[in-house]
């Protein structure tokens, strides 16, 4: 591919998506871009589809209709049926990191096999390959040290910053992070937001659903309210946060920020 | 009554070698049940009816029915036809019987492993046979652990049930020796203490083996 193709192409692109839990439509035709290297964030109250529609660019959630694009490929393939489709989807969800609110590390298996586990038995390296690979991922995040300690014996800031080091261990194009810092006592966010900002720092694509406004602000390049399974409102974040058009935007922070104080 | 414990002195070595037959069967007898009930729960589990509901049916036939039945049904019954010597007929039926009980708990702490277990695997790129053998497997055998220890502890004792069908294991061993000797309490009493030593090692590698997993779940 050329460079000026790399440029061209959208990283993930979401078209006209729709999704129903039964009679409940909770994706009313979304639409999104992320752009190579940029960061986006969405935001929304419980409930407005952010997670659902994280969770479907990578078919956790199976989309009822609608495209979605990893890198110029098509990711839901309704054309596919069986084990096609899983060698398919199998072999899309090793370019995209994600990362699950309640962090889902593997309690029986150490730090260092838990972020090894995967390039080890899925793109066959070699057991000391995969080592160096997962211990460069882990000082990424800060806990080289805590390699060969097991899940339960860490904090929740530390076990989600393994989380993404083992999302980072197969070299996503994209990661996903799913109300990553959500499940965290306060005190240990700033860890997780700090790793996460690293990889900002680094152009890591990404696409946060997130509860953190200020974070959000900081680090995206742009940023989208979604209320009621539609995107109500986008723009820079710079402008969203502080100067939205809508009003259901204004009511949505408003309350967020009387929560918080 | 006065005990005199020399015949079972003399008789010593005869005890023993059952011990070693009994300690053979339960080995053997362990390995196919756990293995066996593993697969067992994770088809029952994770494939359709179609195959799922015979082996669902196995496990019910063999949980409501008594083992000394099954032993005669497959030593007796199918001896009709086939002659299979009774220690492999009993290793089959002893593992029969309790690959059905450890299938039952298998089922059991496969279900207690989180959808988000799953989740995380898949997204990996592992497909669903995979995160089964990696991530969901491991995790229930860990929680399975005291139960399965529990399940082998009845086990080892239902060995003596072997007897009925002429294997010869401690309690078989013993029936010979009491009836050139006349002295059967003396012999139960130190039968009954094996059993119990055999008991408290397991116990103790049971523990262990909690131990070393206790913070992997």
């Amino acid at each position: 591919m050329s460079t000026e193709q790399q440029t061209a192409t959208p990283m993930v692109e979401v078209r006209n998506v729709h999704k129903r839990f039964g009679n409940l439509e909770v994706l009313k035709g979304i639409n999104l871009t992320v752009d190579r290297g940029k960061i986006i964030s969405i935001i929304g109250p419980s409930g407005s589809g952010k997670s659902t529609l994280l969770r479907s660019v990578n078919n956790l959630e199976v989309i009822d209709d609608g495209v979605i694009l990893l890198d110029g490929v098509q990711v839901n393939r309704p054309d596919m049926k069986g084990m096609a489709f899983e060698r398919h989807i199998n072999h899309i969800r090793q370019n995209m990191g994600m990362v699950f609110q309640h962090f889902n590390l593997f309690p029986h298996m150490s730090t260092i096999d838990n972020v090894t586990l995967a390039p080890r038995k899925l793109k066959g390296m070699d057991k000391k390959a995969a080592r160096e690979l997962g211990m460069e991922q882990l000082e990424r995040v800060g806990l080289a040290e805590k390699a060969d300690v097991f899940p339960n014996w860490l904090s929740g800031g530390q076990k989600q910053r393994v989380a993404i080091a083992r999302a980072l261990a197969m070299k996503p194009k994209v990661m996903l992070f799913d109300e990553a810092t959500s499940a965290l006592d306060p005190e240990l966010v700033e860890e997780v937001n700090q790793v996460m900002r690293s990889l900002a720092d680094e152009h890591m694509t990404m696409l946060i659903v997130t509860h953190e406004m200020s974070f959000a602000r900081d680090v995206s390049d742009w940023a989208l309210f979604m209320d009621g399974g539609v995107v109500v409102e986008e723009s820079a974040p710079d402008k969203l946060f502080s100067n939205p058009d809508q009003e259901r935007t204004r009511n949505f922070l408003q309350k967020h920020l009387e929560n918080n104080k | 009554m006065e005990f005199d414990f020399s015949a079972v002195i003399t008789y010593f070595p005869t005890l023993l070698k059952g011990v070693g037959v009994a300690a053979l069967v339960a080995l053997a007898v362990a390995l196919m049940s756990v293995l066996g009930g593993l697969v067992v729960a994770v088809i029952s589990i994770y494939t359709n009816k179609v195959v799922s509901a015979p082996l669902r049916f196995f496990i019910w036939l063999f949980m409501t029915t008594p083992l000394l039945l099954q032993l005669y049904f497959l030593y007796f019954g199918l001896g009709e036809w086939i002659l299979i010597p009774a220690v492999v007929v009993g290793i089959l039926g002893l593992g029969f019987h309790y690959m059905a009980y450890n299938a039952d708990i298998f089922i059991t702490t496969i279900k207690s492993v989180s959808g988000g277990q799953y989740e995380a695997s898949r997204s990996l790129g592992f497909g669903h046979w995979r995160t089964i053998l990696y991530i969901i497997v491991p995790q229930a055998f860990i929680r399975s652990i005291p139960q399965l220890g529990n399940n082998m502890i009845l086990m080892v004792k239902d060995t003596s049930v072997l007897s009925a069908i002429g294997v010869a294991e401690l309690v078989y061993a013993s029936q010979y020796a009491i009836s050139v000797s006349f002295r059967p309490f003396e012999f139960f009493i130190v039968i009954a203490a094996m059993y119990y030593v055999i008991n408290i090692v397991m116990e103790l590698g049971q523990a262990w083996l909690e131990r070393q997993t206790s913070y992997r779940h």
